[in-house]
Parts: structure tokens; C-alpha cells; sequence
């Protein structure tokens, strides 16, 4: 229905008429999906297109360069994960490495991720967060580890066999108790005879 | 301090005496009249105190003194230092004759195998 604004004429206009009409132009000519289009006429950010999704493995080298370029890789960086019937498809092969060996200092554009915008995602980045999997290297080596804590096990397993062989003690004799060795207060028998305990001055 | 332990585990493996085992040898022997310790506190009072066992030695009267001086000085925990020096001096010498007592049976071994040695070479 023809509306105000296509006459040029001194005439008031009506602002939300405007509006109405420009909003069912967008929708009759829109390519959006679903209920975010009929709401907004744009498509929405998260929804994506078949082209910017995984697709299968890329044989030839033109599927090699269209799948690095769907990831913002470099054609010589892009190697797909092996096609091996787990289902990666053409998604690409990043180093198994976590966020924790990512430089802290770098002005990332998601510092806790450590990651920049557009930056293709480990099939595991979940895995690898900074709260979980940590793969940077240890101080020492593995071997190292091994020796040392092994080594410093098995010493203290030696040493207290070593005292249980070899105790020590004081050069001294065992005390002396009254009443037979405390015959009745350790629970002996009052019928029966103990055995004769007699201690001397030295 | 540990020459015992070298002694015992190194050097003279065979004559220094084991705590842990009984000393072989008689009692009197190398005394002329050896005169027996002395137990003054009886049974009965050791009970009545309620003594635990390891208490219960040759100086067990003077802990008996001393438990109750303490009794009829308290609140002033300063009060008994003549009965508490009684008991650790009489614990002491206890010690010193445990001492005396190791060192005789090493002696006493020692001396037993002087004389397997000489019989031996003779």
C-alpha cells in the first residue's frame, strides 16, 4: 500500500510508518533462517553457511587450498587430520599444544583463552584450556624425574632395611624391675610360680 | 658415641653384647658378697598410686615422695625441687648401673675369648 513517503509534498510523515514498510522489504528480501531472520532481517552471527562448515577430506590440491582458506590457514601450514574413519573430515591438524605454553604477555583478543579472533581451534581446545591439560614442559626432563625420585625411594627403602639389620642403640642393659620383672602387674598368673628374677648393685 | 655400634656391627662382631639377648654370665661371678637392690615402695602402695609399669622400678619411692608433695603444693608447680631432684637422682644412678651392667658383660666376653685364643695357641 502506497505510503506517505513516496509523495514529495510538505505533508507530515509518519516515522513508524516508514519504519514498517523498510522492515517488510527486508524480510520479503531476506536470507536469513528461521526465527533470528522473521526477528531481526540480518542473519545472526552464530549460524553458519555449508562453506564455512567441516567438510570431508580434501584430496585434490584445490579442495587443500579452499579447506585452508575456510580455516584461516596458510595453504603450507594447512594438514588435515588423517582420514583414518573417525570422522575428522578436513579439519585441520594443530600442534598438541595447551594454552598454557601460549605467551602471557602477548595482547591477545581472548586473554584467559589465549587466542585471537579467527584463529582456527584445536579439535581438543577444550581439553586444552588453561584450567585443564597443561602440556608445557617440565623443568627437567622425564628421565631426569625418574632418576631422582626413584633414586631418593629406593635410598630411604635401603636405609631403613639397613636399620631394621642393624639398629642402634645404647650401650646399655636392659632395666632392672623389682617382684620378679613385675610378674603379677604384667598379668601373670597368681597360682603359678615365676620364674626367679634377682637384681644386684653394681 | 656409637663406638658400641662400630664395635658391635663391624669390628668385634662376636664379644659386644646384644642388649636384646640375655647376659650369659653368672651374676656373682667376680664378686666376693654381691648385695641385692633394694625395693622399698611395696606392691600395695605402687597400686594405690596407680603407678604405670615403666614407673614401677627401684626409684619408685621417691616418685612416690614426689607425687605427693606436688598433690599438697598445688597450684604452685615450683614447690617440690628437692623430692623431683631425689627421683631424677635416683634414676640417674639407675642408668649409670645399666652402663656399668653392659660393660662388665663386654668385658666378661672379651675376656672369654682372650682365653679361647690363648687355648687355642697352646
Amino acid at each position: 500500500m502506497r505510503n506517505t513517503t513516496s509523495v514529495r509534498q510538505q505533508q507530515p510523515v509518519n516515522m513508524a510508518g516508514v519504519g514498517f514498510r523498510r522492515w517488510a522489504q527486508a524480510l520479503s528480501k531476506g536470507k536469513g533462517s528461521g526465527i533470528s531472520a522473521l526477528l531481526s532481517g540480518s542473519r545472526a552471527a552464530s549460524s553458519a553457511s555449508k562453506d564455512s562448515l567441516p567438510g570431508p577430506y580434501p584430496k585434490t590440491p584445490e579442495e587443500r587450498a579452499a579447506a585452508a582458506k575456510k580455516y584461516n590457514m596458510r595453504v603450507e601450514d594447512y594438514e588435515p587430520l588423517p582420514d583414518n574413519g573417525e570422522g575428522y573430515g578436513d579439519y585441520p591438524k594443530l600442534p598438541d599444544r595447551s594454552q598454557h605454553e601460549r605467551d602471557p604477555w602477548y595482547q591477545w583478543d581472548h586473554p584467559d583463552l589465549r587466542r585471537n579472533w579467527g584463529e582456527p581451534i584445536h579439535w581438543h581446545f577444550d581439553m586444552y584450556i588453561r584450567n585443564r591439560v597443561d602440556t608445557s614442559p617440565s623443568p627437567v626432563s622425564w628421565s631426569t624425574m625418574c632418576k631422582q625420585l626413584f633414586g631418593f625411594i629406593g635410598f630411604m627403602l635401603f636405609m631403613f632395611y639397613v636399620g631394621e639389620k642393624c639398629p642402634s642403640y645404647q650401650p646399655v642393659a636392659p632395666k632392672q624391675y623389682p617382684f620378679n620383672n613385675l610378674y603379677l602387674e604384667r598379668g601373670g598368673d597368681p597360682e603359678k610360680e615365676p620364674e626367679d628374677v634377682k637384681n644386684y648393685e653394681i | 658415641m656409637g663406638a658400641h655400634l662400630v664395635r658391635r656391627y663391624v669390628t668385634e662382631t662376636e664379644t659386644e653384647p646384644d642388649p636384646a639377648k640375655k647376659f650369659e654370665f653368672d651374676p656373682q661371678f667376680g664378686f666376693e658378697n654381691r648385695k641385692e637392690r633394694e625395693m622399698i615402695a611395696t606392691q600395695e602402695q605402687m597400686n594405690l598410686a596407680q603407678l604405670p609399669i615403666e614407673q614401677r622400678d627401684y626409684c619408685a619411692h621417691y616418685l612416690l615422695k614426689l607425687m605427693k608433695c606436688k598433690r599438697d603444693n598445688w597450684p604452685n608447680f615450683l614447690a617440690c625441687k628437692h623430692e623431683r631432684h631425689d627421683w631424677d637422682y635416683c634414676e640417674h644412678q639407675d642408668y649409670v648401673m645399666r652402663m656399668k651392667e653392659y660393660e662388665r658383660e663386654r668385658r666378661l666376653q672379651l675376656r672369654k675369648k682372650r682365653i679361647e685364643a690363648q687355648a687355642e695357641a697352646a
